[in-house]
């Protein structure tokens, strides 16, 4: 008779083979059940809340178009998206939950340099892509190990372009005045060099952000008579700034970047304040059919840069991804420039892309922001400025370069 | 630098007329109710929210619209008061004043939801300052200041002349001797969280008439307007008046030796030395 106490008893077979059965069972049931799973991180409040809805929705467009045309690695591709409130704190709380509750492998979309400073540790060490709109040029200098790419014209660029335009308007003395940002100290270094350059005075003078008055700030930054002022805050504290710079009874000019000088600043201040101020930004290529694609998907005319950067990024996510043959934030790290530069086939969307690949072809992708072509360090190259002016309340095209 | 310490001076002045209005309800809510209610924040927005839509939507004048503030502010005042933190009184201020902190957030959405994240401004003409020698000062700015001493003065003769502002300092300075005496607490602490409310909604729109206004409009004042009513006295309404010329002032002047990224740093020093030197602010913790 078969001893009962025995017929139970562990050997070091029986042990072997459930410990292996249990570690490989998760993985066999991700295989099979979970889907492709892509995170976005806008800012759908706070300063950038103007954006952020705007930039998700351009991304989810592009995911609900591949699941419509049969999904990605024939499956369906969830998004979850969530709410930096351009807080970096809840920004962190928020890639926290992306990447241990959702398991995302992308996250796309996050806009303020410091939020993206705060989320990307986090992204590269849990092998997560992060593709981002954020233009602090230290960003890109973190060691992300590729894990970072970028859409958004750098700093030092964004602010040698304007400060040319300064020179190239005979500026005679600059000041900078703008908030606390990663980009700050940065942005007047390039500024100063490129005024000692031209033999001109150049004053600065960084706030604190989140003040609901700036008058002191204001009268510090006058006292050197400058004749052209580059704003470097973002839209909330640049309305503040702008009205009581024209309080003061600045007669000269005054240049900021479209994100902050933006169409809800123009409709909360009177035309008086923001006449003959300029704007300037990375212009997305309007004249691609990317850019007319984001048109048609969000039923505007006209699509902010953010919006164009995010629908890029998920059409990137998706190809690499195909490339790839695996939705990892590894491989799409290591498929992203097969798919954005080179010399496969020019799509413009990613149900095109995804044809070409299936096919066995290579893609080449242009995009609604540029050609998202990115160096080494995850830096994009190749892109155009364009120079504003307001008039009447309204911008209107002055250079682009 | 210090040929800029006038101007300083002024900007500070005027910054600390408005910050008392809104400190004043902050610290007539804790004198009577016993417990900071950070909910102030998003009342001083739903009171720029409230002042403008009476003043863009309905075209009503500032005066009109500042009492709608009021109005307003004060009603979702007392209704979040009944609803969310009178329940929780009973378990000790920290409890109620973290859900204060629950509640901001909660109003501050719902502001969100209606009015959505963009700038909005007031409907009211914008003029270039008017310069007194060197100093420069704005016609809305000195408008804004008059109108902060009128409340200041109409909330003072209304704690020394009428009965329920009688009722409420004695409630504030021992509600167990106004108990005796008849005075209905529930009825007092109604009135405050109304008023308290009221005022720091229309402290939230005279702040937003001289900038813009989004949903964080009032988060940005929280911290000065906490400062003010710990260093004047948490629960003395003269305090909060002489904490906010104070803080007011400290911030503007802060900039002659601090560079202007760190002006927050004032509030929070002033509270640090207060409550190391001083813990029971400058005027003490009588109401009035």
């Amino acid at each position: 008779m078969t001893d009962v106490k025995n017929l139970f008893a562990p050997t070091r077979r029986t042990v072997m083979l459930g410990a292996t059965a249990l570690l490989a069972t998760p993985a066999i049931l991700r295989a099979q059940s979970a889907p492709i799973t892509f995170g976005t991180l806008t800012p759908l409040t706070g300063v950038g809340g103007t954006y952020g809805p705007s930039m998700r929705d351009a991304a989810a467009n592009v995911f609900t178009a591949v699941n419509e045309a049969g999904g990605l690695l024939g499956q369906e591709i969830d998004l979850v998206s969530e709410d930096t409130q351009t807080n970096p704190e809840a920004a962190v709380r928020a890639v926290r939950k992306l990447i241990d509750v959702d398991g995302v492998s992308v996250v796309i979309g996050t806009w303020a340099s410091s939020i993206t400073t705060a989320v990307a540790p986090l992204c590269w060490e849990n092998g997560v892509m992060l593709f981002t709109v954020s233009g602090a040029d230290s960003i890109t200098q973190l060691p992300h190990m590729g894990y970072i790419a970028r859409t958004q014209p750098n700093s030092v660029l964004q602010i040698e372009v304007a400060g040319d335009f300064m020179l190239r308007q005979e500026s005679t003395g600059m000041a900078w005045i703008g908030p606390q940002t990663p980009f700050a100290q940065s942005s007047i270094d390039i500024l100063a060099g490129q005024a000692e350059g031209a033999g001109i005075g150049m004053e600065s003078l960084i706030y604190e952000a989140d003040k609901s008055t700036y008058r002191s700030e204001v009268d510090t930054i006058l006292r050197s008579n400058p004749d052209f002022i580059m704003l470097g805050g973002y839209a909330a504290d640049s309305t503040v700034v702008l009205r009581d710079i024209w309080q003061a009874g600045y007669e000269g000019r005054i240049i900021g970047p479209a994100y902050a000088v933006n169409p809800t600043v123009l409709e909360a201040l009177p035309a008086e304040v923001t006449e003959g101020v300029f704007t300037w930004e990375g212009a997305p290529d309007v004249g691609s059919s990317a850019y007319a694609n984001v048109q048609a998907s969000l039923g505007v005319e006209e699509v902010d840069p953010y919006s164009a950067q995010t629908y890029d990024h998920a059409t990137m996510a998706v190809l690499a991804a195909a490339a790839a043959g695996d939705a990892s934030g590894m491989a799409i790290r290591d498929a992203l420039r097969t798919i954005s530069q080179g010399e496969g086939d020019a799509v413009s969307d990613a149900i095109a892309g995804l044809e070409v690949l299936a096919g066995g072809g290579a893609v080449n992708y242009s995009g609604a922001s540029g050609p998202c072509d990115f160096d080494e360090i995850g830096d994009i190259t190749g892109t155009q400025f364009l120079f504003r002016q307001i008039s009447g309340g309204t911008p209107s095209d002055f250079e682009r370069v | 630098m210090l040929d800029l310490l006038p101007q300083f001076l002024v900007n500070g002045i005027i910054t600390g007329a408005l910050l008392a209005v809104p400190a004043i309800g902050f610290t007539a809510i804790f004198a009577v109710l016993r417990f900071p209610n950070f909910a102030v924040a998003s009342h001083a927005t739903v009171g720029a929210f409230a002042g403008f839509v009476a003043n863009v939507t309905f075209g009503l004048p500032a005066i009109p619209s500042l009492m709608f503030a009021f109005l307003i502010a004060g009603l979702v005042g007392l209704v979040s008061d009944e609803i969310a933190l009178k329940p929780l009184r009973r378990y000790g201020a920290l409890t109620t004043a973290i859900a204060s902190i629950a509640l901001t957030i909660v109003l501050e959405n719902v502001v969100r939801f209606f009015f959505g994240n963009d700038l909005r401004g007031y409907d009211l003409p914008l003029v270039r300052d008017i310069r007194f020698g060197d100093i420069r000062v704005n016609p809305q700015q000195l408008e804004n200041m008059a109108l902060a001493v009128v409340i200041m003065i109409a909330v003072f003769a209304a704690l020394k002349f009428t009965r329920m502002g009688k009722a409420m300092r004695a409630v504030a300075d021992n509600p167990g001797l106004a108990d005796l005496k008849g005075i209905d607490a529930v009825m007092v602490g109604r009135v405050v969280a109304f008023v308290g409310m009221g005022l720091v909604g229309v402290g939230g729109m005279l702040f937003g008439l001289g900038t813009s206004i989004d949903p964080l409009t009032g988060f940005r004042f929280i911290l000065p307007i906490f400062a003010a009513a710990v260093v004047g006295g948490l629960g003395s309404i003269p305090g909060a008046v002489l904490g906010a010329m104070v803080v007011g002032i400290g911030e503007e002047m802060s900039a002659l030796v601090l560079e202007p990224a760190y002006k927050s740093a004032v509030g929070f020093f002033a509270i640090v030395l207060v409550l190391t030197f001083r813990p029971r602010g400058l005027l003490g913790e009588r109401a009035y």
